[in-house]
């Protein structure tokens, strides 16, 4: 690799609180290329873009932009030297239109005080043009789909003449079609000059579209080979490369027979298409895909805080509705949500409140007033079946770490006595240690009986603690493994069955 | 950075600073240094009271003819070398009932209180409840308060006008001048004069009153004059017969907005012109005043049409708008009068003697007496004056 | 856009459609309801002296609602309007009573000012009571509703404290001078006999300068932008600091204009002037469509939410309606409004 170099980023270390995030990763980017950029979950490759970004800064290592040496503050300095980024998560002014968000900050100006609403337009429509865009500048946000969202943040890295251009999972939402033409604009770039990171975990993508390929695990940088000389195992092999040796508890849960029967759930708003399944009583069912496959809307829809477009849900033998959490948490549901921080814990609120919120009725004296004792017998209950690790009943949730959080929800979930354990992400941003704790805790209660759905973007997790594994793809099931006789390999097939 | 700190700063700091040096202007003076006893009973001596520690509870400094009353106040009780603790209860009994509260806590050892709620006794009843336990004398004053709350404690009186009285009075004045004009008020000849009036509040004692007499007393000297009773403007079978402030603060602005709408549907030309103005005060007056002007009326100038305006109070615009014959009458608060009223009971208070001591018809003061000719109870009525250009 | 283009060709009129059809513009077919009513019941309530009677109005209570709606863009709102026109109204007043009486006159040793200089004056003021607001809201990022809650009650203690300077002694700021009642209150142009008095005027050409500012111009549009998104504007460059005070400055410029006007308009100032304009402004704001979702609003709708509340406020008073139930209709409409806007944001899932 001795032609010009772009970028290159050099040794980047960063650290968070009892986390090695990156350990001396680098990345080298050459000019009219697509740079692959893979990893799991968890890698550091957002960690590793938000380094050059300027977002996070760096503990050590260079990054050499053109020959000179940079060092962005910001996203803004970042785009004024042209490198510049498309979210996965698209942040945008939705109520305004489409040329209002490709120039904010940077108005076209008459007289020095008017912006030029011509100029705007006409340089939008050049643009869009040149991508073969087809919207209109003055088309309110809002009212578009997210894939043509998406197209105008690209249109807005381009606008800036980047040198660099960061693609996030951009495909994660877009149709087929969208996706060719997203290609077609990425070799336009590059056939101009630009150097493309393209992040993404779509391998058939990868191949068809980088050229070279560098591949992370935990923080580290593992390999950065051409992408004609990878296939999708090697890439998978280098990407998990790991031992799967006790990380997880031993298995001793015994399934029983089928308490929950699911046909055909699908959203009426959202991307959930068809998916059918059935759990048994002491099963742990993984649900695996990729990011948007219909994982976490699966578990949303099954537990009413989402509106189901159809499909029956029965509960032995009986059919139920579940059209609200209200009516879920009534019929025996429990769902453990994805966002901790946002849907799970009362942050400042403490763990005894956080403990009992879900169960106040059984505290009930004379129904009027909560009986505190109780309230507290059932706490310290929590903390000693969960094994919470606090200082005591009246210490703020979010002064725990996120593993004690978890259980605290857990056990929350646990005092409803629901038959059925809906798990969202359970270890998200949890340390290794405390992982285990919580699979441990998971595997009890499959013993004790109950049915445990668990959602998970971490498949040795699956693997490890599972009975069976359902994979998602594109709003439907793809298929269905024995987590016993299956290989991450399968599941990633599978995964990509309908993307 | 550090130069947007620093205008942060420097903003607060002016701000601070200008609102101490406005407050300055109206701070206390230091009171002289006098002493004497204040057992009750006990002989008056020379050099008078020094810790007589007066609070004095307005129901709200936003109203014109409160803020004449404080000035007088401020001004009188300063000659007897009292510096008055001054409350704002900003409308609100609540604000008002914990500010008397912290007052008597505070060490005032005479409350002087223009009661917020008039529309029951209990808010005045807890307020003499207080002062009773605390054994201080309580002086009530302008908003009315009932006769059992006054009786309830010996050191309780009221100093106040009558408040029908003023109602009374407008509407005399009203029916007097019509009689003397009927013609040139009558601008559309029909024999009927036709009116609006202005309430300032609903639920409040004084403004009930205004409204009800000054209609029914003039309609009285027209009838017995011969002439037809006076005809709301929008007719007989209104709901109600009068227009309110919706935000009950008697304000001009809310005139303003009534008058205009009036006038853009009754005129001269439609030959169904409003002919009369009656307002419960005088800047709901002042406010329609305003409103005619813009339509051409009220100008003074002695050329266009004059539609008569009566208010109350008697506030200095009002006056000199009388005096330039944009307006026509209003019935006086005397404010002067009822800040000598209270002083005087103050004076009392100061001397070591009873609230009551004096305060009698010999010495000029109006009190509500029993048919026998006994006090009923410790009210000092302050008469009302009438201002007309006359 | 081929999707769009695809929806918009295909459906038929539908019942949903036509349904969605009425309610997006439920205010404006509301609106006309209520006018044809009240003009059937009063046939006064359209002709021309009460057609002028209900813009004059409009045009009175519009530019303080101008001012507020870039608040309400942002996401905040202002209290503080109120007691800021009431400040500016007696200050203005004050500064231009008549020299005939001099004993009633505030200032006597300065005679009536220049309206040219009264009117930078009452801005100005308005303008720096809204920095101050904007700078707690952008500096210390309080929410603009603690922020101006705050001020409002300073703004007060200025004004009660202001009222009782020189020969005023807390008494109504009144007798003005004929250049300044003639300036707002007269009329240069009359239609149908009927004479439009200028403070219209004024309205309209503030509307025109909002609309442009809003429309036209970068802080216009990073306002909006910064409603919308503040964290995309901020990546995007936008000084978020700048921008905020701005708005609560141009909206306390926009205060102090509106007590400028309603100072003469009134004719008789007190400490009571300006009380709740901030709810009657907020509500035509809302009525209008000026969401608190944030980064939603337009000047038209600005302009018919202050209509609507005069012609409930009008139209009511010449049909005689037991003002007891003046409250009730005007909350059921803003609860109406409000309901109507916040359907069209709703995220479903």
């Amino acid at each position: 690799m001795d032609q010009p170099v772009l970028l290159e980023m050099r040794d980047i270390s960063k650290s968070f609180p009892g986390v090695k995030a990156l350990d001396n990763v680098h990345l080298t980017v050459r000019p009219g290329t697509v740079h692959a950029l893979m990893g799991e979950n968890g890698a550091g490759k957002s960690t590793l873009m938000k380094c050059l970004f300027g977002i996070y800064s760096r503990d050590s290592g260079t990054i050499v932009l053109d020959g000179k040496e940079v060092n962005f503050k910001n996203s803004k300095e970042a785009l004024e030297n042209g490198v510049a980024m498309v979210h996965q998560e698209l942040n945008q002014a939705l109520t305004r239109s489409v040329m209002d968000n490709l120039w904010l900050g940077r108005y076209p100006k008459v007289g020095g005080l008017m912006v030029s609403e011509r100029t705007m337009a006409k340089r939008t429509k050049e643009i869009f043009e040149e991508l073969e865009v087809n919207v209109d500048p003055k088309t309110i946000m809002s009212t578009m789909p997210v894939s043509q969202r998406q197209m105008v943040e690209i249109a807005k890295a381009v606008s800036y003449d980047s040198k660099i251009i960061v693609f996030d999972e951009p495909t994660s939402s877009l149709t087929e079609t969208e996706v060719e033409h997203l290609f077609r604009i990425i070799n336009m770039l590059r056939d101009k000059g630009c150097g493309i990171i393209y992040i993404s975990h779509k391998m058939e993508e990868i191949l068809r579209i980088s050229d070279d390929v560098t591949i992370m695990r935990d923080g580290t940088w593992v390999a950065t080979r051409s992408a004609k000389e990878l296939t999708m195992d090697e890439i998978i092999k280098l990407m998990v490369g790991r031992e799967l040796t006790n990380r997880f508890p031993p298995k001793t849960n015994k399934p029983g027979e089928v308490i929950l029967d699911v046909q055909h759930l699908s959203g009426k708003y959202t991307r959930l298409k068809d998916a059918s399944f059935q759990l048994q009583k002491g099963e742990i069912l993984g649900i695996a895909g990729l990011d948007g496959s219909g994982r976490t809307e699966v578990l949303e829809n099954l537990f009413g805080a989402m509106t189901k477009g159809g499909g029956t849900i029965t509960l032995h033998g009986k059919e139920i509705k579940n059209r609200s959490p209200r009516e879920s948490i009534k019929n025996g549901f429990a769902l453990l949500t994805e966002e901790r921080r946002a849907t799970g814990i009362f942050g400042i609120r403490d763990i005894k409140e956080n403990t009992v919120i879900s169960n106040l009725k059984s505290y009930l004296m004379g129904g009027i007033c909560l009986s505190d004792k109780k309230m507290r017998e059932d706490t310290d209950w929590a903390i000693q079946a969960m094994h919470i690790k606090t200082p005591s009943q009246s210490t703020q949730i979010r002064s725990l770490s996120g593993g004690n959080q978890q259980k605290v929800i857990i056990g929350r979930w646990l005092l409803t006595k629901p038959e059925v354990l809906l798990l969202d992400e359970p270890t998200r941003g949890i340390d290794v240690g405390a992982k285990y704790e919580i699979y441990e805790l998971i595997i009890d209660l499959a013993n004790q009986g109950k049915g445990v759905i668990m959602v998970s973007s971490e498949m040795p997790e699956l693997l490890g603690v599972c009975d069976r594994i359902l994979v998602m793809s594109g709003g439907q099931l793809a298929g269905e493994v024995d987590a016993k006789n299956t290989s991450q390999e399968e599941i990633l097939t599978l995964a990509a069955k309908y993307v | 950075m550090k130069l947007k700190k620093l205008s942060a700063l420097l903003l607060a700091g002016t701000m601070c600073l200008s609102i101490a040096a406005c407050s300055g202007g109206n701070k206390e003076t230091p009171a002289p240094e006098t002493t004497a006893p204040a057992e009750s009973g006990a002989p008056a001596e020379t050099g008078a009271v020094s810790d007589l520690n007066v609070a004095v509870f307005y129901y709200n400094y936003s109203d014109i003819y409160i803020s004449s009353v404080r000035n007088n106040m401020d001004t009188m009780l300063g000659e007897m070398g009292i510096t008055p603790d001054n409350y704002d209860g900003a409308g609100n009994q609540n604000q008002q009932t914990d500010q008397i509260s912290t007052a008597i806590a505070n060490g005032a050892n005479l409350l002087i209180v223009n009661i917020v709620e008039t529309s029951s006794p209990d808010a005045a009843q807890n307020a003499v409840d207080a002062a009773k336990a605390a054994g201080i004398p309580i002086i009530f004053f302008n908003r009315e308060v009932s006769d059992d709350v006054v009786n309830s404690y010996d050191k309780c009186a009221f100093v106040g006008t009558d408040a029908p009285e003023a109602g009374h009075m407008q509407g005399k004045m009203i029916g007097d001048f019509l009689m003397a004009n009927y013609d040139t008020v009558d601008l559309n000849g029909d024999g009927k004069i036709s009116y609006v009036m202005f309430k300032g509040q609903e639920g409040n004692a004084e403004a009930e009153f205004r409204t009800q007499y000054a209609v029914e007393d003039a309609d009285a000297i027209l009838t017995e004059g011969g002439k037809e009773a006076l005809s709301y403007y929008a007719g007989a079978d209104v709901a109600t017969k009068y227009l309110v402030d919706q935000n009950g603060t008697w304000s001009s602005a809310a005139a303003v907005a009534y008058m205009d709408t009036i006038l853009a549907e009754y005129s001269e030309a439609n030959g169904n012109m409003v002919e009369l103005v009656i307002a419960n005060n005088d800047d709901m007056a002042m406010g329609a005043i305003s409103s005619l002007q813009t339509a051409g009326y009220n100008l003074g100038d002695g050329e266009c049409v004059t539609i008569p305006v009566f208010g109350v109070d008697a506030i200095d615009s009002a006056k000199q708008a009388i005096d330039e014959g944009k307006m026509t009458g209003t019935v006086m608060q005397d404010a002067e009068g009822m800040a000598s009223t209270i002083t005087a009971l103050v004076a009392n208070v100061q001397n070591g003697g009873a609230v009551m001591d004096g305060i009698d018809e010999a010495g000029g003061y109006i009190v509500d007496l029993n048919d026998d000719g006994t006090v009923k109870v410790n009210k000092i009525r302050v008469p009302y004056g009438l201002y007309t250009a006359e | 856009m081929s999707n769009e283009t695809k929806t918009l060709e295909k459906p038929a009129w539908d019942a949903k459609r036509i349904g969605d059809l009425i309610l997006n513009n439920a205010l404006i077919i509301l609106m006309v309801v209520a006018v044809i009513y009240i003009a059937i019941s009063n046939e006064n309530f359209l002709k021309p002296t009460s057609i002028i009677n209900i813009i004059s109005q409009t045009a009175a209570y519009l530019p303080a609602a101008l001012g507020i709606a870039g608040c309400i863009v942002l996401t905040g709102t202002d209290l503080s309007a109120g007691r800021i026109v009431g400040l500016t109204a007696c200050i203005s007043a004050s500064l231009l009573q008549s020299t005939t009486n001099l004993a009633n006159k505030m200032w006597p040793e300065i005679g009536t000012l220049p309206i040219w200089v009264v009117i930078p004056i009452a801005m100005l003021i308005g303008a720096v009571i809204g920095s101050f607001n904007g700078l707690f809201v952008a500096k210390f990022k309080l929410h603009p509703f603690i922020v101006t809650l705050g001020t409002q009650l300073i703004v007060y203690t200025l004004l009660l404290l202001y009222v009782q300077q020189g020969n005023n002694k807390g008494m109504a700021i009144s007798n003005l001078d004929a250049s300044y009642t003639d300036f707002v209150k007269g009329s240069i142009l009359k239609v149908g006999g009927v004479a439009i008095p200028n403070y219209v005027w004024f309205a309209i050409a503030l509307t025109i300068l909002m609309w442009f500012i809003w429309n036209k111009t970068t802080f216009g549009k990073n306002m909006f932008a910064l409603g919308a998104n503040e964290e995309a504007a901020r990546v995007s460059g936008v000084n978020v600091f700048l921008t905020t005070v701005m708005v609560f400055a141009l909206a306390g410029a926009m205060y102090g204009f509106t007590g400028f006007i309603e100072g003469a308009r009134i004719g008789s100032n007190t400490a009571n002037t300006g009380l709740n304009y901030e709810l009657d402004a907020i509500a035509a704001c809302v009525i209008g469509g000026v969401s608190f979702v944030g980064g939603i609003g337009k000047i038209r709708g600005i302009v018919i939410g202050v209509l609507m509340l005069r012609l409930i406020f009008i139209g009511l008073t010449m049909m005689k309606v037991d003002p007891n139930l003046q409250y009730l209709i005007k909350g059921a409409i803003i609860l109406f409004a409000c309901a109507l806007d916040m359907r069209k944001y709703l995220a479903k899932k």
